[in-house]
């Protein structure tokens, strides 16, 4: 079935096909958004059921090997010790990410220049601040001002409640005089346009049915459909077609509601499908032109992908610590070690983010994104009565550094029910990662028994957290050299010059924060400079 | 799926896995009667059909000697069926909205209720991020602040 062209057709309702398509109105261009999943509705949240943990291990689980959805496609990641974790419907993984809402730092955009690693980005920090501030503005974010670790900068709303476990942990970090500071969070502390204000149910990974939560289903969506963007939901790209006169793309084939196969044309694509679903699309659309993949002429779709590999340390308190209240991941963050410091032995940094316990349930089952049930029998009482009320715990959530080995690839036998190919993650941990894990494990160690702990827990292995692969980074990076990256400092793919990629997969490196505040941030920037740049835009 | 025996021998497999509770009030795992909830799941799910019915086969000369020690067994012989026994039965009993009151919890759906979680005071947040500030930036900047920087 062949639909009426549109000029931008955008594929992804995620974090940053929502943003661009926002930057995009004002051109009064005609834009279509495809997206494989649906809308979320009300009766739909978990946690409006009263046994709303157990869709945490079920359909709403923050792994599609796990959901294995219609619209989510399997991904095999027997070669890897992380495996991605996303949400596929309108909203993207906005609906299930944990809304911790860190900017990435001046020097994580020149850490070849600073460190030797990496690679320089070829915009900077001062270049995505107007679109920081944008962004956060339409999120409605949440945090306090001041923050030692940034440049200055503005937030609307007040911080949400660090509770007994922020403050508990807090006083750990002035003892030992290191840097933290409340989390910048994509939650609302009060009520803003129609969406209520956070009520602190500890739910986030199982979408915030309050919409307190900056998901684009409450931010983006509901404003970009009333001002006319189509959003075509259930409608799967299978690949991006190209008129092999001009070299440009000309649109795309997807599978509709109706299982068929359609053709949309369209005079610009915009692919927003994050680091695992961009790469995968392109490795799939290959053409006489491009016949590893298109728009992979430097040979790197796909490669250089980065995770931000974690693992955390617990520390047994005298108070009880509320874990399961507030916020899943969002109280305070410490940036002590964030930036580089030889001594260390390892290169760039992490930062150690207070993380909570969580419900009894989860907490038994071995914590959020383990699977490691705790022993049973009276030591089960045991660790019930005694540790889990009492916990207090730190994420240490470390810089990935790109290499090339770390990728993502199609899997020649396993498929999605549409019958395209699924994406393989080859990934291991560098060993900068693994001293840089080693390090924070000690530091975290070190603050807990300042705070006041009177017992560290902490794992004693190499081991990372296995469903940790929310940030998916790096795989067609951005540069001014066509030889070493695939899109050019504005997004646009040095090989099809109209088509735009926005999401995790153009970051050339990975910081050591959550990136969805960055990945909307240059989304909205690659808007700008499309608009800016529509005269030539083809050029 | 399983006669009354059967799940008699699940309940009292479960009693061991998750025991009464006294100082908080909470019956056991068998006592709660977990086994329905899992051979429910079971029902929909293959994999944990197997598994507990090779778990209830392994147990039943022991019907009525479930004892810690025949658990740890039970483990050791048959250790993924035994995971997936502990998880169902983990899931089956925190699920329970009279368990996660007991343990502090509220019993209804987090939505739209949630948690009071009071907010701290300017002057606390003020006084312990103090120290943060009397110790001044701790970022790098190699842009001096510019777009066209370095």
């Amino acid at each position: 079935m062949e639909h009426e062209p549109v000029d931008v057709l955008i594929i992804g309702a995620g974090a940053s096909g929502a943003a661009i398509a926002w930057s995009l109105l004002e051109t009064r261009m005609r834009i279509l958004c495809l997206e494989q999943g649906g809308h979320l509705t009300d009766a739909e949240y978990p946690s409006r059921k009263e046994d709303y943990e157990l869709s945490r291990y079920a359909e709403f689980s923050c792994d599609p090997n796990v959901r294995g959805l219609k619209q989510d496609y399997p991904i095999n990641s027997e070669n890897s010790c992380i495996t991605p974790v996303n949400w596929n419907g309108v909203g993207g993984s906005t609906i299930n990410f944990l809304a911790h809402w860190p900017r990435m730092r001046p020097s994580d955009f020149r850490t070849k220049t600073l460190d030797g690693v990496g690679e320089d980005w070829p915009i900077n920090y001062y270049n995505l601040e107007p679109f920081y501030e944008m962004n956060d503005l339409n999120i409605g974010v949440s945090g306090l001002p001041g923050n030692t670790a940034y440049p200055e900068y503005k937030i609307s709303n007040p911080p949400i409640p660090i509770g007994i476990l922020g403050q508990t942990l807090a006083k750990g970090f002035n003892n030992m005089g290191w840097h933290w500071w409340p989390s910048d969070v994509a939650i609302l502390s009060r009520d803003q346009e129609g969406r209520q204000k956070c009520v602190n149910a500890g739910t986030c990974d199982l979408g915030c049915a309050a919409g307190a939560k900056g998901g684009t289903n409450f931010t983006y969506w509901p404003l970009l459909e009333r001002a006319g963007v189509e959003l075509r939901t259930n409608s799967r790209v299978r690949e991006i077609q190209i008129d092999e006169a001009t070299g440009l793309a000309n649109g795309v084939l997807y599978h509709g509601e109706d299982g068929q196969v359609h053709r949309q044309r369209a005079e610009i694509v915009i692919m927003a499908c994050n680091g695992v679903g961009t790469p995968r699309l392109l490795l799939h659309s290959s053409s006489n032109l491009f016949p590893e993949g298109l728009a992979n002429r430097s040979g790197l779709v796909g490669k250089n992908l980065m995770f931000h590999p974690l693992t955390g340390v617990a520390g047994v308190f005298k108070e009880e610590m509320k874990g399961h209240e507030g916020p899943m991941a969002c109280s305070i963050l410490s940036q002590e070690f964030y930036e580089s410091d030889p001594s260390r032995g390892f290169s760039r940094g992490y930062g150690l983010h207070s993380g909570r316990s969580t419900t009894p349930m989860t907490f038994a089952l071995g914590g959020y994104g383990v699977d490691n049930p705790i022993p049973w029998g009276n030591e089960h009482l045991e660790i019930m009565d005694n540790i889990y009320p009492y916990l207090a715990g730190l994420t240490i959530v470390t810089e990935d550094l790109p290499e090339e080995h770390n990728c993502v690839t199609l899997d020649a036998d396993l498929k999605d029910s549409d019958g395209i190919p699924a994406p393989k993650i080859n990934y291991t941990l560098g060993e900068n990662t693994k001293a840089m894990i080693k390090h924070g494990e000690e530091r975290a160690r070190e603050v807990l028994l300042a705070a006041g702990a009177e017992k560290v827990l902490a794992k004693n292995d190499d081991k990372v957290w296995w469903r940790a692969g929310w940030h998916q980074m790096g795989t067609c990076r951005m540069g001014n050299n066509p030889s070493n990256s695939v899109v050019n400092s504005w997004g646009r793919s040095h090989d099809v010059k109209n088509l735009f990629i926005v999401d995790g997969s153009i970051f050339v490196t990975a910081g050591a924060v959550n990136p969805t505040s960055t990945i909307q941030a240059l989304a909205l920037y690659v808007g700008d400079q499309i608009k800016n740049n529509i005269q030539t835009l083809f050029d | 799926m399983l006669t009354q025996t059967e799940m008699a021998i699940l309940n009292n497999i479960l009693d061991q896995l998750i025991p009464a509770n006294k100082k908080r009030d909470l019956p056991s795992a068998g006592k709660l009667e977990i086994a329905a909830f899992i051979v429910q799941r079971a029902s929909k799910n293959p994999v944990l059909k197997k598994d507990i019915a090779s778990i209830v086969l392994y147990a039943q000369s022991k019907a009525d000697k479930v004892s810690p020690n025949f658990v740890r067994q039970l483990q050791d012989n048959k250790p993924s069926e035994f995971e997936s026994l502990l998880i169902e039965t983990y899931k089956g009993y925190y699920s329970r909205p009279d368990i996660r009151e007991k343990l502090g919890l509220s019993a209804h759906a987090v939505h739209p209720q949630g948690y009071d979680v009071k907010k701290e005071s300017e002057e606390l947040l003020d006084a312990l991020t103090e120290p943060v500030r009397q110790r001044g930036p701790i970022f790098l900047d190699p842009t001096g602040g510019k777009k066209d920087g370095a």
